[in-house]
């Protein structure tokens, strides 16, 4: 039975083979265009029972390997655990961190409100500084290191190390970085360097910035903003 | 077939294979591309799905607002020793089904199911040295195809050609009661004789004949080289033959038919045959030229050169149609004549050399002046006034040349070229153009500029219609039979058998001088506001027309404003007014045989040329006030909304001729980038224009010598008006998504274009024919409406196989309604009376076009 | 060609592209993040010490530098390694063009010749502050760059030849940017380093009424890809004013008859008998764009011709659908090719017997 007229034939067909082939999106949270994080900071302490075992007391870790969360972003912190929560816990860069199962048992709102909660948190300063910054990771961080190809941190972690202003949402899950612990930072920026990180559209730009960098300018910045006094926004 | 090959000579010079010339400043050749992809391979393109940057979602905007595209996806890259190498080919099956139709078919071979090469496309770079060689092809079918190939190496030479063949397709229903179709020769089938067939025996010679396609096939090649000689100094050449083949119809007058049919001959005379022009001719094109630029001084020489040549210099066809004498002198015998001639284009030579120098100057200006220099002549065979033997004209009793017989002339007088003044034309322009102009930035916020301009034809050479063989002036006017049908009207001046005889007697050169001169200043009142106002003083001098000083004045007012973060507004508006000095009616007499020595006026007195009243629209004073608006607004982030309204409303100072053109249009543009891959748009269109005219019908059957509006000949019960209406509805739509991994595009356009011609009069008199039901007074009427309606629809699916093999599935379904009342009736025989049409007009159609090709990237 | 073998045919370059995959790894995609780390580093000292093994660099680049912004007068430059180092998209889509191919192979053999900076200025403070706009040359809507410097830079290297009358032209005091034509940042179209897939829907951004046009009945061979509106117009400014009877606006040549006889150099003649405004403009009688009417005429015949033709006898007639094949007085003036059917020879012609262009 001829139920179309001859020319609808064709599109008729593409459109079932559409229908058929509907399917999954990038394999990569996009931070490009992103609505602010708002959560429930009394609602995220209660959940943050466990986090605080590792991320210490309030979110100031005191394992340096451990990044402190206090009064950093909540959108980064939020799109952090987004994208623990879709790792592959057997990738190289996960397989030691207990992080992609704990975002298994967090829920999108418990997400949010974790992320309002050490956002809340008043930061302090490491008690394990053992060096001070010297002028190589100020000068890295304030002016990158044009002949290695490194640009400068502060343009999109704030002249202050505090994250950038927002005049966009893409802006809005760029971490802030002052006081955060030198290990932490290193570890993190090799992660980037070795490209093994891959979770976010930021972690692409991060990539191609370790990428430039050696092991002596990841230990001088990170020394450097790891030595930064820590400042009370609230 | 060696010709063929020697077509691709240029390619094989270039590494076998090619992307085109594509110069703004200079020549044609700046696309190559098929109706199959007109972007010529971006189609196939897919955007990177990661987006543009890492650090900004979607596309960016251009300084007006529009949103670009999409980043394309990068190629697969290839090494090849110290070169890399990326490229993919496109083959399948195109399957057409439905009309094929010629609108259908206009420049795009869609007639066939075939096998196609959608796109090769390969691409090499060497990034040691900035090198590169692109190849692009496509083919369609033997008529539609294009090949190219570029290699070069960035910022040091390029060295370019392509070999291209483009169908014109002009009509699919044509049908020929003549042989020789494409030759220079047309004869009429042994059912027909020459001169002597009835109307019913030629009509059932062309109901018999098989459809006919006329169309015209352009194949081209070129070959083009351009260099950096110095940082400063660059040299380019660019040269292209076009060779045309084919056929279009074409005219062929044996005179009037339709003057005979009614009162008071009821009969059937003369002839009109619509035929079948051969078109067999090539053109080369040479551009070359040295161009500076440095820090001072900027330096452009130039030279274009154009060789056209045509294989024919005239085409024969035989008319069917008996012609008799119009029955007001008894026994008159018409010549039986039925052998018409039409002369083809000529050979012609063109030649250009420009310079222009430019400096920059104190207050961040520059300034610069051109001069060219031009020559376009041709001086190819001339053909004989006639091509008949034996006699023209008509005899009294008998066909015997001789003084008995004043209006009967004999054939081999004028069948031969020495019958001519001149054996070939030797006609000439020189042209001339001098250019200075300057612009001058004394602060930022202030730009100021002026130009002048001259511009000069030279017309050289005047041919004079004299027949040295018989001393006399003019020429046997359509093909004799004008003669032959009409006693006296021969065309054919002499001073002692018809020395009132008005006849053409010379050409007409046509001189033109431009000197156009132009001041303005922009300024910008605020940081993104900018006010301009250009005036402009146009002054032309044709010879020879009607008016020898028409003065144009315009005055155009540009506003840009950016000052609205989602808006950028242009509007200009410009005033111009036209006007010149004494308006000549009649500066033709000179070229007629009213100017010669020994003419003598008819008894009445020589008939006027035409009425005083008339104003050519050229010529015309007229007041033109011009506006253009286009907005682009920026809803969010990721949509545009582009407007634009115009209009131009001309009035002219005329009482006969175009009295007012007017044409206005609005567009509403809307696209919005949904994703990275994914997009949607849609656009509605409006125009219109309206054309009114008047002209008036002369009373004294072409014997008046008043030439007055309003007098006895063009009296002004004679006089009407038409008034051309068209009005043009688009609407459009594209989607394009990608599914997970299937890409999906979708595209929709429509138009709906309706053309009203109507018409009013002051008296019947003013009637080509009366029906019989015209009052005496005024009355009015319109034609049926002109009605050009297209709805097209594509839609397709691309399915990646694996990374390197995608399947493109596509239907293009097109639905063309057409009316054009010209060919009203033309379906039922191409045969009215003594006329014999060829070409039964567009038809509409149903089409569809499936397309299954298989993308391998390489 | 019948159907069946058409289907084999396919088949076969179906088998044939699935055999293809995959690829060898010694063909191996370049990766996008090993874009940036194949790039020479930029010498910002400016001690030049080539190496002699490689080419010179292309002419066209040689006297290439780091543009100057005026907005950021501070501003140092940092060299292409630094910008890839966010910009790694965009470098990876701009390294097939035709600007990345000869700047990089002309960084290469002299360092102090720039790559990104070439367009975009120095980049120290736009990396330091990559939100304040201005910092650095944006050839973009928000980018904080004055049009006139937009396009002052491009001109750093392309001034002349067909730009040569930029300065002044129509699309200059509109306030255009070459960026609202072009994006070298990538390979949008196979040529002319176009904002949209060609240059006609480059165009038709702003100029979509006339695009419009071209999907009328008779019309310039446009939207079927043969051609682009660069054929007739330099729209970058020419010696037209476009307010005289033999011009039109962004002209390429000195009249509107010279630019129509680059393709119909037939039309050129100059003939034995010459129709007035045929001589002076093809656009008296054609419209350039498109028409609802045969070839491109302004007006249905024989209304076009009688705006002129008074003459006596035939010319000046009014004409209605009496005369035409359905009529009562069928009447070759009008119907099909109408006037033209016996003045066949309108452009002009070269027969001796052909003063009313019969022959």
């Amino acid at each position: 039975m001829n139920l179309l007229p001859n020319f609808m034939r064709l599109p008729a067909a593409m459109l079932l083979v559409l229908v058929c082939t509907q399917g999954v999106a990038a394999n990569y949270v996009d931070l490009r265009r992103i609505e602010p994080v708002h959560g429930d900071a009394a609602a995220g302490a209660s959940r943050a029972v466990v986090c605080v075992a590792c991320h210490g007391p309030n979110g100031n870790a005191v394992v340096p390997t451990f990044p402190k969360l206090a009064g950093q972003r909540a959108d980064y912190i939020y799109h952090r655990l987004v994208e623990y929560r879709n790792a592959d816990p057997n990738a190289p860069y996960y397989v030691a961190s207990p992080m992609p199962a704990q975002a298994q048992t967090l829920s999108d709102v418990d997400m949010r409100n974790l992320a309002a909660y050490f956002a809340a948190q008043t930061p302090t300063a490491s008690p394990t500084i053992t060096e001070t910054g010297d002028e190589q990771g100020a000068t890295l961080y304030s002016n990158g290191d044009p002949a290695k190809g490194v640009p400068p941190c502060q343009g999109c972690h704030g002249a202050d190390a505090n994250g950038p202003i927002i005049t966009a949402s893409r802006y809005l899950a760029y971490p802030m970085l002052r006081g955060q612990h030198a290990a932490y930072l290193v570890s993190r920026l090799n992660g980037y360097r070795d490209k093994q990180a891959h979770d976010s559209t930021n972690d692409f730009i991060m990539r191609g910035v370790a990428h430039m960098l050696d092991d002596g300018s990841i230990h001088a910045v990170a020394v450097w903003l790891d030595s930064l006094p820590v400042v009370d926004k609230h | 077939m060696t010709r063929s090959l020697i077509r691709f000579l240029p390619l094989a010079c270039v590494l076998c294979a090619a992307s085109a010339h594509a110069d703004t400043g200079i020549g044609v050749d700046t696309w190559r591309a098929d109706k199959l992809d007109p972007t010529g391979g971006m189609a196939s393109q897919a955007c990177d799905a990661d987006g543009t940057s890492w650090l900004a979602p979607l596309q960016r905007r251009s300084p007006t607002g529009n949103l670009y595209n999409c980043a394309p996806e990068s190629p697969r890259t290839y090494e090849l020793g110290d070169w890399i190498y990326y490229g993919l080919i496109e083959g399948g099956y195109l399957g057409a089904s439905g009309d094929r139709v010629a609108l259908w078919n206009r420049y795009a071979d869609w007639r066939r199911n075939n096998l196609v090469l959608g796109l090769l496309q390969v691409n090499l770079e060497r990034p040691s040295d900035g090198s590169y060689v692109d190849v692009r092809a496509s083919r369609i079918s033997a008529d539609d195809q294009l090949y190219q190939s570029v290699f070069g190496r960035a910022g040091a030479y390029k060295v370019q050609a392509f070999v291209r063949d483009m169908p014109n397709i002009l009509s699919t229903d044509a049908k020929s009661i003549w042989n020789g179709v494409g030759t220079n020769n047309l004869t009429l089938p042994a059912s027909l004789v020459p001169g002597a067939s009835t109307p019913a025996q030629v009509a059932a010679v062309s109901a018999g004949a098989p459809l006919t396609t006329l169309g015209v096939k352009r194949s081209k090649q070129g070959l083009g080289v351009s260099t950096y000689l110095t940082p400063e100094w660059t040299a380019y050449v660019n040269l292209s033959d076009e060779e045309r083949k084919g056929t279009r119809p074409y005219g062929g007058p044996f005179f009037f038919a339709f003057a005979f049919e009614g009162p008071p001959f009821f009969m059937q005379d003369g002839g009109v045959n619509e035929t079948i022009k051969p078109i067999r001719d090539s053109t080369i094109n040479i551009n070359g030229g040295l161009r500076y630029a440095g820090s001072q001084w900027r330096f452009d020489f130039s030279y274009s050169g154009s060789f056209y040549r045509d294989k024919y210099t005239a085409y024969d066809y035989q008319s069917p149609f008996k012609l008799s004498p119009l029955p007001v002198i008894p026994g008159a015998i018409s010549a039986p004549l039925y052998q018409g001639q039409m002369s083809m284009e000529p050979d012609n030579d063109y030649h250009n050399l420009q310079a222009t120098a430019t400096r920059k100057i104190a207050w961040n200006g520059e300034i610069s002046f051109s001069a060219a220099g031009g020559r376009m002549s041709q001086n190819d065979s001339l053909i004989p006034p006639i091509n008949c033997q034996g006699v023209f004209g008509i005899g009294i009793g008998n066909l015997q040349v001789g003084p008995q017989n004043p209006l009967l002339y004999d054939c081999s007088k004028w069948n031969t070229t020495d019958a001519l003044s001149q054996k070939t034309a030797d006609m000439r322009i020189d042209t001339t153009m001098l250019d200075a102009r300057i612009r001058l930035n004394p602060v930022s916020q202030l730009s100021l500029r002026g130009s002048v301009k001259f511009d000069r034809q030279d017309y050289r050479n005047v041919y004079l219609l004299y027949n040295p063989l018989t001393g006399q002036y003019g020429y046997p006017s359509e093909n004799g039979t004008q003669g032959s049908i009409v006693p006296g009207e021969a065309g054919i001046f002499d001073p002692l058998t018809s020395p009132s005889a008005l006849t053409r007697v010379r050409s007409l050169p046509l001189d033109i001088q431009t000197i156009d001169a132009n001041a303005g200043a922009d300024w910008r009142f605020s940081e993104k506001n900018t006010l301009g106002a250009t005036f402009d003083f146009n002054r032309y001098e044709p010879t020879n027309r009607e008016r020898t000083q028409i003065d144009a004045s315009s005055f155009k007012l540009t506003w840009v404003n950016r000052s609205i973060d989602w808006l950028t507004l242009r509007v200009n508006y410009t005033y111009l007014n036209q006007t010149g000095n004494t308006y000549n009616f009649d500066p033709y007499d000179f070229t007629f045989s009213s100017s010669l020595p020994g003419y003598v006026p008819p008894a009445a007195g020589t008939p006027s040329h035409t009425v005083d009243a008339m104003r050519k629209y050229d010529m015309s004073s007229r007041d033109e006030n011009k506006i253009d608006v286009m907005a682009t607004f920026m809803p969010r982030d990721d949509m545009t909304l582009s407007a634009s309204v115009r209009g131009d409303w001309n009035s002219y100072d005329a009482q006969i001729g175009r009295q007012a053109y007017d044409t206005a249009g609005a567009t509403l543009q809307w696209d919005w980038q949904i994703a990275v891959q994914s997009t949607l748009g849609a656009y509605i269109a409006w125009d219109r224009s309206r054309l009114g005219l008047s002209n008036v019908q002369d009373q004294q059957n072409g014997a008046g010598v008043d030439p007055a509006l309003g007098g006895a000949n063009y009296a002004l019960i004679g006089q009407w008006w038409a008034n051309d209406a068209q009005r043009d509805w688009y609407a459009g739509l594209t989607f394009n998504h990608k599914f997970d991994r299937v890409r999906f595009d979708l595209n929709w356009n429509y138009l709906y274009s309706r053309g009203l011609t109507d018409y009013s009069y002051a008296g019947p008199t003013a009637l080509a024919h009366l029906v019989g039901n015209e009052g005496p007074g005024p009355g009015n009427g319109a034609f049926p409406s002109m009605v050009y309606r297209v709805n097209s629809i594509t839609a397709g699916v691309t399915v990646p196989v694996n990374e390197r093999v995608a399947l493109r599935l596509f239907d293009y379904y097109e639905r063309g309604r057409i009316n054009d009342w010209h060919y009203a009736g033309f379906g039922q025989g191409l045969v009215a009376g003594n006329r014999v049409y060829t070409d039964a007009g567009p038809q509409g159609y149903n089409a569809n076009l499936i397309g299954l090709f298989v993308n391998v990237k390489l | 060609m019948g159907l069946r073998r058409c289907c084999c045919m396919l088949a076969i370059v179906l088998a044939y592209g699935l055999w293809l995959v995959p690829p060898e790894t010694a063909l191996a995609q370049q990766g996008k993040p090993a874009v940036a780390g194949s790039l020479p580093s930029t010498n910002l000292s400016n001690d030049v010490s080539t190496d002699p093994s490689l080419p010179r660099p292309a002419p066209g680049f040689a006297n290439a530098r780091v543009a100057g912004n005026p907005l950021a007068p501070e501003a140092k430059s940092v060299g292409m390694k630094t910008c890839i180092a966010c910009h790694q998209l965009e470098a990876d889509h701009f390294t097939h063009t035709l600007h990345a191919l000869g700047l990089i192979a002309a960084n290469k053999a002299d360092p102090a010749i720039p790559v990104c900076e070439a367009c975009h200025g120095p980049g120290s403070e736009h990396a330091k502050n990559p939100q304040a706009k201005g910092l650095i040359i944006a050839y973009t809507k928000d980018g904080g760059t004055p049009i006139d410097v937009q396009t002052r830079t491009c001109l750093t290297c392309h001034a002349g030849g067909p730009r040569d009358h930029w300065l002044g032209s129509v699309h200059q005091r509109n306030g255009l940017s070459c960026s609202d034509c072009h994006n070298p940042m990538a390979k949008f179209s196979v040529e002319g380093s176009m904002a949209k897939q060609s240059i006609n829907d480059t165009c038709a951004q702003c100029h979509k009424d006339i695009r419009l046009q071209f999907n009328r009945r008779s019309h310039m061979p446009l939207p079927e890809g043969q051609m682009s509106c660069d054929d007739c117009h330099n729209p970058h400014g020419s010696l037209s004013s476009g307010s005289s009877l033999t011009s039109f606006p962004l002209a390429k040549t000195n009249t509107v008859n010279e630019t129509c006889y680059q393709c119909h150099a037939e039309k050129r003649g100059p003939f034995l008998f010459e129709h007035a405004p045929v001589r002076e403009s093809c656009l008296n009688c054609h419209t350039p764009h498109g028409s609802n009417q045969n070839t491109l005429l302004v007006a249905p015949v024989p209304f076009l011709c009688q705006q002129c033709h008074t003459q006596q006898r035939h010319p000046n007639d009014l004409q209605t659908a009496n005369s035409l094949m359905t009529g009562k007085n069928p009447d070759e003036r009008i119907m099909g090719r109408g006037c033209l059917t016996c003045h066949a020879n309108i452009h002009g012609s070269n027969a001796p017997a052909g003063p009313r262009f019969h022959e």
